[in-house]
């Protein structure tokens, strides 16, 4: 029985772990919108938004990957 | 400018061989259905004993990590050693592999340049190339079928027993009291190893400060000990040391991120690459194979870039902002 408990908290665990890739969402989102407005502004800056673009998306989708990396803790480690 | 004819759409000449191909996975996967997968965090040693006992680090074993990472060393000296070859034959127009790497050079060269000035692109450039080339073959490396599935069966608590099949055994599906084992691969994707990337964001980080100080002497760690304004104005004095500790914060936590990004990134994805083949046997594993050649081919560059991006901004101090170009 107390085995059980501990498998089901640790499912429940990693579960609501996941929960803050919201942020990373919508912070990715935005990060796209600001970028595709440059883009639809200036055409010619294209190749330099985009570098930008992908730079900021990458220190969003970071903070994704570090709740992912708890849960992954949470069901493997522990 | 219109085509007068239009191009005929042929089917690809290979569309018999994929169908061959996912009509044999489905009769393979009835006959013997995959099973569940067991995924572990840190990298798991090979041999019993460790390979070298140093007196004050301890053990070192040989993992599995460390033998994909002689591969990815391998792989990068030949990568080297066709460039040689090309640059010795001198030919006016570049072709083949030496063209491609010809090209990705030429590209990053360009994008440090309108970074860091030129100045310090000679300098920058290697971390960067060398980062993002490591980084790319160790991550694509868990495409290759046969990493992370040919290994050594050891006997555990838990596990799937075993099946013959001629000189191979293979784990198999079931609840026997033969004994139940697990899969211990010979190769490992090296990016999944928290040691590599850790040991990369350390070196990425010390040499971006080893940067700093070449650049602007010791008052570069002004920056972190930032008392210039503390007594002339002491309310922004305060706030400006204040700032300056937190920099120091963020040096450590550049570190952590750059470490966990690439962890998790390439963890997750073999965990997903895993999973999604047990489930799913037939086909489903193709696409989450393209979205890992994406991912790791973008978290190469981004870890190389940011490297760049930091090193740039260490070397330009604070005061004055991105050169014209």
């Amino acid at each position: 029985m107390t085995g059980d408990i501990v498998l089901a908290a640790k499912l429940i665990g990693a579960g609501l772990a996941m929960i803050g890739t919201i942020g990373a969402g919508i912070g990715i989102g935005m990060v796209v919108n600001g970028a595709v407005q440059g883009m639809a502004r200036n055409p010619d800056a294209i190749g330099n938004l985009q570098t930008n673009m992908i730079l900021g998306i990458a220190f969003a989708e970071a903070v994704a990957i570090y709740c992912l990396v708890i849960a992954l803790i949470i069901l493997f480690v522990f | 400018m219109e085509q007068k004819t239009k191009i005929e759409w042929h089917w690809g000449k290979y569309r018999w061989i994929v169908l061959g191909l996912i009509i044999l996975s489905v009769i393979a996967s009835r006959i013997f259905a995959p099973i569940r997968p067991e995924i572990q965090l840190p990298a798991e040693s090979l041999t019993a004993h460790p390979l070298i006992s140093l007196p004050v680090i301890g053990d070192i074993y040989l993992t599995n990590t460390l033998v994909a990472m002689m591969l990815v060393d391998l792989f990068v000296v030949g990568i080297a050693l066709v460039v040689r070859s090309a640059v010795r034959r001198d030919n006016l127009v570049p072709t083949g592999a030496y063209g491609a790497i010809e090209a990705l050079v030429e590209t990053i060269y360009e994008l440090t340049e309108s970074t860091t000035g030129a100045k310090w692109a000679k300098k920058i450039f290697p971390y960067f190339f060398s980062i993002t080339l490591v980084v790319l073959i160790a991550n694509w490396m868990e495409l290759i079928p046969g990493v992370d599935s040919i290994g050594l069966l050891v006997p555990g608590p838990e596990g799937n027993p075993i099946q013959q099949f001629g000189p191979i055994n293979a784990l198999v599906k079931g609840e026997t009291d033969a004994g139940s084992y697990a899969l211990v691969p010979f190769v490992r994707t090296l990016s999944t190893d928290l040691n590599f990337t850790l040991a990369l964001a350390m070196f990425s980080v010390v040499m971006t400060q080893v940067y700093g100080v070449q650049s602007q002497g010791m008052k570069y760690f002004t920056k972190f000990w930032n008392t210039k304004t503390l007594f002339s104005k002491p309310a922004f004095g305060v706030m400006d040391w204040v700032v300056g500790l937190l920099e120091l914060v963020s040096e450590f936590a550049k570190i952590i991120s750059f470490t966990f990004r690439l962890f998790g990134n390439i963890f997750a994805g073999s965990v997903l690459l895993f999973v999604i083949g047990a489930l799913v046997p037939v086909f489903a594993q193709s696409a989450f194979l393209g979205l890992e050649l994406f991912t790791g081919a973008i978290q190469a560059f981004v870890f190389g870039m940011l490297t760049m991006v930091f090193m740039a901004q260490a070397v330009q101090g604070h005061d004055f902002e991105d050169e014209e170009n």
